[in-house]
């Protein structure tokens, strides 16, 4: 306790000898103020982190992003909108494949369009007929039938997702984590 | 001798004082006056040169706030629930229709107000510092462009809490703008959203934002606003008189006062006013108070009768499955929502996505370009606290056209916008769209 009382007594830069290394500012007592300064603003960063992580959730009870979306039987030919997943599946005869109606400017759901005359439009370069479009109300992005933007803000395509059949019951489920390119046709 | 004070003059203040002594008494004595000086300059009281539009503002902040708390007693913040209460509110509480019909007015008024508050602090050059010494009216420039925004978040989340279709719809959009941004983007979208999808723990956030964090942060800066102006010695139109003075009488009255002329150790002669107090100025009791009185009761008259006499609508429950066509911002928006649609840049393979190009960049831009402006203007200090100064003709004009080009984008949003965002003319009339798909 001695010894203690004498070692905090010399901490002091008044009781500094003349000539010391003390002399240069390191005495136990900036130590001791760094290390209770340091102290203090790492308790605070602690709490402002404590307080503020509780705000990114870890559990989320959101929907799958893969769910089955019924028989493929039951699709009718050409487009069915799964408007509660937001995404087109489109049935020709045993084809199947699916495309987002997310629209890649601003997220809001873009509408099919059926034209009144199919139209023949360069795709990639190649001659393509299309009979329907995508449009998107909020800013007026435009696609073709097969997702590719063509006009309005929408910096990309719409996107395919991964088709695939349940080995359980046969359902068709659709997995909106997986994209896919467009030449993704899932036969059944 | 001292008048002899009413109950009404002791718990507030006399509207009509016999004597400076006690006008000054009043401002001196009292809770609610002690931030105004004892003496105002009839040019600061002038209706033509500020148009109060700060004063209204401040207003229309009291009114949503007190029409806000009773609010709170009525709307119920759940996704299940948000609705039918705004319904409630409207329908079947007595008198909720008027408090709904004024705390929407107030806050459509406070944006238009508060940005008229800054083209005419612009114009007039009104952040220039002027003749006094610690004027720091740049940084009182900044913290009005921030109490603007503050304004505009407040708009956004409290459109947001009717979840009505608009609400649902301008939360996709918002927050896949903020989602734009480079690196964080997307992290910040999830934690404005509380996950991945626009649900109860987004409405809560943005409930939590509108009614706490946003308002304190206007009380905060609206404190320190109006700090800052006294520190400033009063509004830059004070600094010109001081000027224009100066030059006729070339000496101004000085005092050896108050210690607050030696707290920075610089002088203890410190100018008693900037402006001859006997013929430029009156005490702030009654003048000031008066006519703050006149502009808050033809605000709340304004607001009351804009209240009665426009509806207030609510659109149909926010449905995640139908983006409505055209899917539209209220108007103060619009212009930001013509933005993000006319910017997206293509060039060769490259795409930059409008969101973040109208929805970042060109807003913090202006935002960049708002806050250092003050710093960057070179025009004559005699040249601050008058309209249209010749010598700032050229900013002026910039200004003017950037403030145009925003009205211009908001008028088309508005008025020349339908189905899929494309344009029709006013008496075009818009094509059946489809309304799922």
């Amino acid at each position: 306790m001695k010894s203690l009382k004498r070692w905090l007594a010399k901490a002091g830069p008044a009781e500094k000898p003349e000539g010391s290394p003390c002399e240069k500012g390191a005495t136990r007592r900036t130590l001791f103020h760094k290390i209770g300064v340091g102290s203090l603003l790492s308790g605070i960063a602690g709490l402002c982190y404590a307080m503020m992580r509780p705000l990114v959730p870890d559990v989320l009870y959101e929907q799958a992003r893969r769910f089955k979306a019924g028989a493929p039987d039951s699709f009718p030919e050409g487009a069915t909108f799964l408007e509660d997943q937001r995404v087109f599946v489109f049935r020709r005869d045993k084809t199947f494949h699916a495309i987002s109606a997310v629209c890649t400017h601003l997220g809001c759901t873009v509408k099919m369009v059926n034209l009144n005359q199919p139209k023949t439009v360069q795709i990639g370069g190649k001659p393509v007929e299309v009979h329907y479009e995508f449009a998107c109300p909020c800013h007026g992005s435009k696609y073709y039938g097969d997702g590719t933007n063509y006009a309005g803000p929408a910096p990309k395509p719409l996107e395919w997702y991964k088709l695939a059949v349940s080995p359980d019951d046969g359902a068709l489920v659709v997995d909106l984590s997986e994209p896919v390119d467009k030449n993704f046709r899932l036969t059944v | 001798m001292e008048a002899k004070r009413g109950i009404f003059e002791k718990l507030f203040w006399t509207w009509t004082p016999k004597t400076e002594r006690e006008a000054g008494d009043s401002v001196v004595r009292n809770l609610l006056l002690h931030w105004f000086p004892a003496k105002v300059t009839n040019a600061s009281l002038s209706f033509g040169y500020s148009f109060w539009l700060g004063t209204i503002s401040a207003v229309l902040f009291a009114l949503l706030a007190l029409t806000g708390m009773i609010l709170m007693f009525l709307y119920v913040p759940s996704v299940e629930r948000a609705y039918q209460s705004i319904k409630d509110i409207e329908f079947a509480v007595a008198f909720g229709w008027y408090l709904r019909g004024v705390h929407r007015i107030s806050a459509h008024l406070m944006v238009a107000v508060v940005f008229l508050h800054m083209v005419r602090v612009f114009l007039t050059g009104a952040y220039r510092n002027g003749v006094a010494v610690h004027q720091n009216r740049p940084l009182n420039w900044i913290i009005g462009v921030a109490l603007l925004l503050c304004t505009l978040l407040l708009s956004f989340t409290g459109y947001l809490l009717p979840w009505d279709q608009l609400a649902y719809w301008a939360i996709m959009v918002g927050t896949n703008i903020a989602s734009a941004a480079p690196v964080v983007g997307e992290r910040i979208r999830f934690v404005l959203l509380g996950g991945n999808t626009i649900d109860q723990n987004t409405l809560i956030r943005f409930y939590v934002l509108h009614c706490f964090f946003l308002p304190v942060a206007v009380l905060f800066l609206f404190v320190w606003h109006m700090w800052r102006i006294r520190k400033d010695h009063g509004l830059a139109c004070v600094d010109r008189l001081a000027r224009t003075q100066k030059r006729i009488a070339a000496i101004v009255p000085t005092k050896t006062y108050s210690l607050l002329g030696v707290a920075k150790g610089r002088t203890v002669h410190v100018e008693a006013s900037l402006v001859d107090e006997e013929s430029e100025t009156v005490p702030s009791s009654p003048n000031l108070t008066q006519r703050l009185l006149v502009v808050t009761l033809v605000t709340v008259v304004a607001v009351s009768l804009l209240a009665i006499a426009l509806p207030t609508p609510l659109e149909e429950a926010a449905n995640p499955k139908v983006t409505p066509n055209p899917a539209k911002a209220p108007w103060y928006f619009l212009w930001l929502q013509e933005l993000v649609t006319d910017t997206t840049i293509h060039l060769g393979g490259f795409t930059v996505n409008g969101a973040f190009v109208g929805g970042i960049l060109i807003p913090g831009l202006i935002v960049a370009g708002l806050i250092v402006w003050p710093f960057l203007d070179r025009s004559p200090v005699s040249a601050a606290g008058v309209w249209f100064a010749a010598a700032r003709r050229r900013q002026n004009t910039i200004f003017l056209l950037l403030v145009l080009a925003v009205l211009v984008l908001t008028i088309i949003g508005t008025f020349l916008r339908g189905p899929f965002w494309h344009f029709y003319w006013p008496w075009d009339a818009w094509p059946e769209a489809p309304k799922h798909f």
